[in-house]
C-alpha cells in the first residue's frame, strides 16, 4: 500500500480504541477458529477411530456447538467494529469537508464545479467507507489469526507447519504481481470507462439535436460499437487478472495438497503421526489459506478507498495559500496589537458599531490600496484608495470581465482584500463580528438563488430575526411579487425551488428586492440585470431600487444608461484597474473610453 | 417481476457465455466439495493401513481436482464478465433506441441533467443484477445438489440434512434480509438524497446564505445530515452483516448436525466410520461454496431499484402511439397555424404557454420577443413535435400536426435550438449530422457564411463543444443549419452570444439562404428587427402584441417600452 496519507493516519489515531480492540477480537476469533477445528478433531476421533459411546462424546459436541456460536459473534463483531469505525470516519470527513465549504470561499464556489464537490461530500467520502469497514477487519484478521494457526500446526507436526510456512509468502507475492500488472492497465481503463459513460452521456444530452438531424439511430450503433469495443478492452485486463488468480489458487490448492500427501505419508510410511492430529491439520489448512486470500479482495478495495480518501485530502487542502486572504474574517486579529483587541472584544466601546440603531445609518465605506487576486499568478484587481459617502449612490461600469462583480464582492465582504484595507466608518472592516456586518447589507444579484422552502421562507430568510407573516406580506407587496403569490393555489405557501415550483427571471428578481425590503439595509449592493426581464419587473426594479436607496449606501454593477445618469459616483473600471471615478459629466469629458462606452450604443438613433 | 424484463432479455441473448460459466461454476463449486471430502477420506483411511497406491491414487485425486477447481473457476469468471459486459452494451442500446421518441417528453424544463445522469448510473448499477444476483443460486442450488445426491449414497438422513442447510442459506436468509433491507436502502437512498440537494444548495446559494447571514445555520443542518446519513448507512450495513452473521451461523450448525448424526449412525452400525471425516469436510466446504447467497440481497435490491426507475422513465415508450404517416412537403415554404394551442410542463402548476393564435404565411419572416420563461422556446418545441399541446392546434401547411409524421416535420425543418449540442468528433462531423453529401469547398463556404472562416473542417470538438467558445458554437450551428434544405426554419436566439457587428451579418446571409422560405426567429435583443415582416410580443405565455416594427414603435405598448429599456441598456460587448 502506498504511503498513508495524512488525513488517513489522523483518522486512524482517532480510532486507535477500536483498532485495540478489533486486535483482541481477532485474537479471539483465531482461537476459536483453532479450537473449533480441535473438537472438531476430536469428536471425529473418538467416534470413528475410539468408537467410544455417543454420551461420552455429548460434551465436546456440546463445547464445539458453543466455540460456533463463539465464532460467528466473533466475527460479527468485528464486522461490526469496523462499520463503526466506518461510520465515524465518515462523518468526521464530511464534516470537515463540509466545514471547509461553508466557511471557505467566494471564489471556492464560484469557480464552478459544484457537482464536482457534492460528489467530493457524498461519494468520495462513502467511497472511503471500506478502508475502514472492510479492509482494517480483514488485514487484522489476516496479521493474526494465521500467525496463531500457524504455531498450532507447529505445535502439532514440525513438516507440515514447515510447507505451510514455506507456501504462505507467495499468495502475497502473487497478490502484489496481480496488483503490478493489472494497476496501470485499470488505471488506464477507468479513464476510458468514465470517458465512455461520459459519450453515452453526451448522446442523450445531444438526443433532441440527434433527433432533428436525423442521426439518432446511427448514434445508436456508435453507443453499441463502442460498448462492445469496451468490453472487449477491460476483458483484456480482467484475463490477466484472472489468469493470476488462477496461478494463485492453483498455488493455493497445490500447498493443501502437498500438505495432504505428506500427512497421509507420515501416517503410513512413517508412522510418525495419528489420526486425529492429521485431521485438525487438514482442517486448519484451509482456514489459513482462505484468511490469507481473504487480504487479496481486501487489498483491492482498499486501495479504491485510498483513492477516494486522496480525493477528499485534495479538496480539503485546495487553496489554502489564499485562505489567508479570504472571509476568515477574524484570523487578522493575530496582527493585532492588545489595545486593538481590547477594543474588538468590547464593541461598546466603538461609537458605531455597537448600538444597532446607529447601525442603521448609512455607513462611510473606505477602500485602501485595495488589491486582491484569486491565486498569485491570477488577474489582479487594482482599485487602489476611494471613499463611499454615506447614503451616496454609486454605479461601476466597465466592459465584462474588468472585474466588476469582483470589486462587488470585494465591498460586500464576500472576499478580503490581498493587500490593502476596507474601512467601515473609519475602522477595518475585518474587525467587525461578521453577522453584524452581513446584517446591514443587502447584496441583490442577477441570480438570486431561491432555497428549496416555501415562498414565504424564501423572502423571510432576508431578515436575520423572526419576522411576523404580515411583514412578510408588506415586503412582497412592495417589491410586486404580491401578484405572483395570488396567482398560486397555496399563496405565499407554495414550495419553490428545487424540486417545487419553478420562478420565473423576474420572480426571482422581484423576491430579492422582496428580501432587501424585509431587511431594509444600510448598504445596498446590486448587480443590476443585464437582459430579459419582463416590463413589470422592470418597473418594480426601477421604483423598488430608488425607494430602497433612500435609506442608504448604494453601490451598482450597472448595465442602465438610467442608473448611470442618476449616479452620484461612477467608477470605471478596465481590466482590474479603477480608471477613473466622476460625475457622468465629468466622465464624458475627460475619460473618451467612458463617452464611447455610453455613446456607441449600436442601437443607434436614440435621441 | 416485470421491471427486471429488459434485464431478463439481455440474459437471454448472452445465454451461450452464460451456459459456460454456470458449467463452470458447477464444476468449481462440485471440485471443490470433492477435494475436500476426498482429503478427509484419504485420511481416515490411512488408520486402516491400506496399500500405499490406493494413497497415491487418491493424493493425486486431490491435486487434480484442486487445478479443475481453479481451472473452471478461470472460465467461470472469464464468460460471466464477458456476458455481463455484453448484456451492459445492449441494455445501453436499448435504452438509447427507447428514449429516443421520448426526449424532450421525460424533461421538465430545467432537471434534464439529472435526469440522464441518473439513466446513465442506472445501467451501470445493472451490471450487478447478473454477477451478484440471478448467477449465484444457480450455481449454490447445482452444487447444493450434486453433493445431495453423492451424501444420499451413504445417509439418507444426513442428505436430507444438506437439503435444509441448501433451503435455509439459498432463501430463508436472504429472505429475511431482504425484508428489512428494502425499507432501510430506502432510508439510505433518501438520507443521502437529502444531503446531496442540500450540499449543492449551499454551494449555489453560498453568496446569499453569506450575506443573509444563514451560513452557521445551513452548516449545522448540513451536519446534522451528514451524521443521519451515516447512522442510516451503518444501520444498513449491520443488517447485511447480521445476515451474513447468521448464514455463517447456519452453516456451522449443519456442520455439526452432520457429525452428530454421523455419530448417531456409526454407533448404530449404518454408517461406516471412514465415511464421517468426508462427510464433515463436504458440510463445511458446501457452505462456503454458498457464500455470494449471503451478499445477495444488497445487489439485489440496488439494481431492482435501478431497474425500476428506468422502467418507469421508459414506460411510455411501449405505449405510444405509431406515427402518422402524414408527411411536410419541401416543395414549398411552409405555412404555420396555431389556434388556441396551451401547453403546461408536467412540473409546473401554470402554464407555458395560453391560447396562442398565430397565423404565420408561407414565406414570411417573423420575429418573437418577449423576456424570458415567456414561453418562446417552448413555442419551437410545440411546432417540432417535441412536446404535445395541452390543448389548441397546430397546423403546417394546412395539415394538422397530428396527422403528421414527426420525422418528416424535423426533415422539413431548419432548427437551431437555444443550446445546440456538439459532440466529439470534428468540425466536419459536427457539421454534418445530417445524411447528405458535400465537397469541401462546399463546407468551407458554408462556414465562410457563418463567419468561422478560421476553423478547418478538421478541427478537433470537444465533448459538448468544450473546446468552442459559445459564439464558435452559435455559428457553427448556424452553418450547420445553412446546409440543410428545409422550408421551416425555426431558430432559437442563435446570435445571443455575437456581438452586434457579427450578429448582423451573420443575420443577413441567413436571411438571404431563407429568402424563399417561412422564418422564424427567437430574439433576445430587439435590433434589426425592422427587416422582419412581423413581430410578435410574448408575455408570460400569451401574445400581447403583433406587427410590424413601426407598427408597434407607434403603438408605443409592450415593445416600445422594451425597446426604450434596452436602449437604456449601455453596451457590454
Amino acid at each position: 500500500m502506498k504511503k498513508k496519507s495524512s488525513l488517513l493516519s489522523e483518522q486512524m489515531s482517532a480510532q486507535r480504541k477500536r483498532l485495540i480492540l478489533l486486535g483482541f477480537t481477532s485474537l479471539a476469533l483465531g482461537a476459536a477458529i483453532t479450537v473449533q477445528a480441535v473438537l472438531l478433531a476430536e469428536a471425529v476421533e473418538r467416534i470413528f477411530v475410539q468408537r467410544s459411546s455417543l454420551a461420552s462424546v455429548a460434551g465436546i459436541l456440546g463445547a464445539l456447538i458453543g466455540v460456533m456460536a463463539a465464532r460467528t459473534l466473533l466475527s460479527y463483531g468485528n464486522g461490526r467494529i469496523g462499520l463503526q469505525m466506518a461510520s465515524s470516519a465518515k462523518t468526521s470527513m464530511r464534516a470537515a469537508v463540509l466545514r471547509k465549504l461553508s466557511n471557505a470561499s467566494m471564489p471556492m464556489s464560484l469557480r464552478g464545479q459544484t457537482g464536482g464537490k457534492v460528489s467530493v461530500a457524498l461519494d468520495a467520502v462513502d467511497e472511503a467507507d471500506s478502508y475502514f469497514s472492510q479492509y482494517m477487519p480483514r488485514m487484522m484478521e489476516a496479521a493474526v489469526i494465521p500467525v496463531l494457526i500457524l504455531i498450532m500446526v507447529f505445535a502439532q507436526h514440525l513438516n507440515s507447519g514447515l510447507i505451510m510456512l514455506a507456501t504462505a509468502p507467495f499468495i502475497p507475492i502473487f497478490m502484489i504481481l496481480v496488483g503490478l500488472q493489472t494497476k496501470n492497465k485499470s488505471e488506464e481503463k477507468f479513464a476510458q470507462l468514465a470517458e465512455f459513460s461520459g459519450t453515452f452521456l453526451d448522446s442523450l444530452q445531444g438526443l433532441v439535436s440527434l433527433k432533428l438531424f436525423g442521426r439518432a439511430h446511427l448514434q445508436q450503433q456508435a453507443i453499441e460499437r463502442s460498448s462492445l469495443g469496451y468490453r472487449d478492452a477491460t476483458m483484456g485486463i480482467l484475463r490477466i487478472a484472472f489468469t493470476n488468480t488462477f496461478m494463485l489458487e492453483s498455488i493455493v490448492m497445490l500447498s493443501i495438497g502437498i500438505v495432504a500427501l505428506e500427512l497421509a505419508l507420515q501416517l503410513l510410511v512413517f508412522k510418525s503421526l495419528s489420526f486425529q492430529t492429521a485431521f485438525l491439520i487438514l482442517l486448519l489448512v484451509p482456514e489459513f489459506y482462505s484468511l490469507l486470500k481473504n487480504t487479496g479482495t481486501a487489498f483491492h478495495s482498499g486501495r479504491t478507498s485510498m483513492g477516494a480518501i486522496r480525493k477528499v485530502e485534495e479538496l480539503l487542502a485546495e487553496r489554502s495559500e489564499t485562505e489567508a486572504s479570504l472571509t476568515n474574517w477574524q484570523d487578522g486579529g493575530e496582527n493585532m496589537d492588545k489595545t486593538q483587541q481590547t477594543e474588538q472584544m468590547d464593541p461598546a466601546d466603538t461609537p458605531g458599531f455597537a448600538d444597532r440603531s446607529s447601525i442603521r445609518m448609512p455607513p462611510i465605506i473606505e477602500l485602501r490600496d485595495v488589491r486582491f487576486r484569486y491565486a498569485p499568478d491570477s488577474f489582479e484587481l487594482a482599485v487602489g484608495s476611494i471613499s463611499f459617502g454615506a447614503g451616496e449612490q454609486i454605479a461601476i461600469v466597465g466592459k465584462s470581465g474588468s472585474g466588476k462583480t469582483t470589486l462587488l464582492h470585494l465591498l460586500a465582504g464576500l472576499l478580503k482584500p490581498t493587500s490593502g484595507e476596507v474601512l467601515v466608518n473609519g475602522r477595518p472592516r475585518w474587525q467587525m463580528d461578521e453577522a453584524l456586518w452581513f446584517d446591514q447589507v443587502s447584496y441583490i444579484t442577477q441570480h438570486p438563488y431561491i432555497f428549496a422552502g416555501t415562498l414565504a421562507e424564501n423572502i423571510a430568510i432576508g431578515a436575520s430575526r423572526e419576522v411576523s407573516r404580515g411583514e412578510m406580506v408588506e415586503a412582497a407587496k412592495a417589491a410586486g411579487l404580491a401578484v405572483v403569490a395570488d396567482e398560486l393555489e397555496l399563496g405565499y405557501d407554495t414550495p419553490v425551488g428545487e424540486g417545487g415550483r419553478g420562478l420565473s427571471g423576474g420572480e426571482k428578481q422581484r423576491l430579492a428586492l422582496a428580501r432587501a425590503f424585509l431587511k431594509r439595509p444600510a448598504v445596498i449592493l446590486f448587480d443590476e440585470p443585464t437582459v430579459g426581464l419582463d416590463l413589470h419587473t422592470e418597473r418594480v426594479l426601477q421604483r423598488s431600487i430608488a425607494e430602497l436607496a433612500g435609506s442608504a449606501t448604494m453601490i451598482t454593477v450597472a448595465h442602465r444608461l438610467y442608473t448611470i445618469r442618476h449616479a452620484d459616483r461612477i467608477l470605471y473600471m478596465d481590466d482590474g484597474v479603477l480608471l477613473d471615478s466622476g460625475s457622468h459629466e465629468e466622465l464624458l469629458a475627460r475619460l473618451p473610453q467612458y463617452a464611447e462606452m455610453v455613446n456607441a450604443q449600436r442601437k443607434g438613433g436614440f435621441a | 417481476m416485470s421491471e427486471l424484463a429488459i434485464l431478463t432479455k439481455a440474459m437471454i441473448q448472452e445465454r451461450k457465455d452464460i451456459a459456460i460459466a454456470i458449467v463452470g461454476g458447477f464444476i468449481a463449486g462440485i471440485a471443490g466439495v470433492s477435494l475436500f471430502s476426498a482429503s478427509g477420506y484419504l485420511i481416515s483411511q490411512t488408520v486402516f493401513a491400506p496399500p500405499l497406491y490406493t494413497l497415491i491414487v487418491l493424493t493425486s485425486l486431490v491435486k487434480i481436482l484442486g487445478l479443475l477447481r481453479a481451472a473452471s473457476r478461470y472460465a467461470e469468471r472469464l464468460y460471466s464478465h464477458r456476458a455481463t459486459f455484453s448484456m451492459l452494451s445492449r441494455l445501453r442500446t436499448s435504452f438509447f433506441a427507447k428514449l429516443i421518441p421520448l426526449t424532450p417528453g421525460i424533461l421538465g424544463r430545467n432537471r434534464s441533467g439529472g435526469l440522464l445522469a441518473r439513466i446513465v448510473g442506472d445501467v451501470e448499477s445493472l451490471q450487478h443484477y447478473f454477477l451478484r444476483v440471478a448467477y449465484p443460486p444457480v450455481i449454490v442450488v447445482m452444487v447444493f445438489l450434486a453433493t445431495v445426491i453423492f451424501t444420499s449414497v451413504f445417509s439418507i438422513w444426513i442428505a436430507c440434512l444438506f437439503v435444509l442447510g441448501m433451503l435455509i442459506t439459498a432463501f430463508v436468509v436472504p429472505g429475511i434480509v431482504l425484508l428489512g433491507q428494502r425499507r432501510r436502502q430506502g432510508r439510505v437512498r433518501e438520507k443521502r438524497a437529502e444531503l446531496s440537494t442540500e450540499v449543492a444548495e449551499m454551494l449555489y446559494g453560498y453568496r446569499d446564505l453569506k450575506v443573509y447571514g444563514q451560513m452557521k445555520k445551513r452548516e449545522q443542518l448540513l451536519q446534522d445530515a451528514s451524521a443521519a446519513l451515516a447512522a442510516e448507512q451503518e444501520a444498513a450495513a449491520r443488517h447485511l452483516l447480521r445476515g451474513q452473521s447468521l448464514h455463517a451461523f447456519v452453516a456451522y450448525l449443519i456442520s455439526w448436525g452432520v457429525l452428530v448424526l454421523g455419530a448417531v449412525f456409526i454407533m448404530n452400525g449404518s454408517l461406516a466410520g471412514v465415511f464421517l471425516a468426508m462427510l464433515v469436510m463436504a458440510s463445511l466446504t458446501v457452505f462456503e461454496e454458498a457464500a455470494p447467497m449471503a451478499t445477495l440481497p444488497a445487489y439485489k435490491q440496488d439494481s431492482e431499484h435501478a431497474a425500476n426507475r428506468l422502467a418507469e422513465t421508459v414506460l411510455d415508450a411501449d405505449r405510444r402511439q405509431p406515427q402518422p404517416s402524414g408527411a411536410l412537403s419541401t416543395d414549398k415554404a411552409v405555412s404555420v397555424e396555431l389556434c388556441g394551442v396551451s401547453f403546461q410542463y408536467e412540473d409546473e402548476c401554470r402554464p407555458a404557454l395560453k391560447g396562442i393564435t398565430l397565423s404565420i404565411p408561407p414565406g414570411s419572416k417573423t420575429a418573437i420577443v418577449g423576456p424570458s420563461g415567456s414561453g418562446k422556446s417552448t413555442l419551437i418545441d410545440l411546432l417540432l413535435k417535441l412536446r404535445v399541446p395541452t390543448s389548441g392546434l397546430i397546423r403546417l401547411n394546412d395539415i394538422s400536426v397530428q396527422e403528421l409524421n414527426e420525422a418528416s416535420i424535423w426533415q422539413a425543418s431548419n432548427v437551431v435550438l437555444q443550446h445546440s449540442h456538439f459532440f466529439r468528433g470534428t468540425i466536419r462531423d459536427n457539421l454534418l449530422l445530417d445524411e447528405e453529401s458535400y465537397t469541401d469547398e462546399e463546407l468551407a463556404a458554408v462556414l465562410e457564411k457563418a463567419l468561422l472562416p478560421n476553423k478547418s473542417l478538421d478541427d478537433p470538438v470537444y465533448e459538448k463543444g468544450e473546446n468552442l467558445s459559445d459564439g464558435e458554437k452559435q455559428r457553427l450551428a448556424l452553418a450547420r443549419v445553412m446546409l440543410r434544405k428545409g422550408r421551416l426554419w425555426l431558430l432559437d436566439e442563435p446570435t445571443s452570444s455575437l456581438d452586434y457587428v457579427t450578429e448582423q451579418r451573420v443575420l443577413s446571409h441567413l436571411l438571404t439562404e431563407a429568402a424563399d422560405d417561412t422564418l422564424l426567429l427567437i430574439c433576445h435583443r430587439l435590433t434589426g428587427l425592422e427587416k422582419m415582416d412581423r413581430i410578435v410580443v410574448l408575455d408570460q405565455g400569451r401574445v400581447v402584441e403583433a406587427g410590424t416594427y413601426t407598427e408597434l414603435m407607434e403603438q408605443k405598448g409592450y415593445f416600445y417600452e422594451m425597446k426604450l429599456i434596452e436602449r437604456q441598456m449601455i453596451d457590454e460587448a
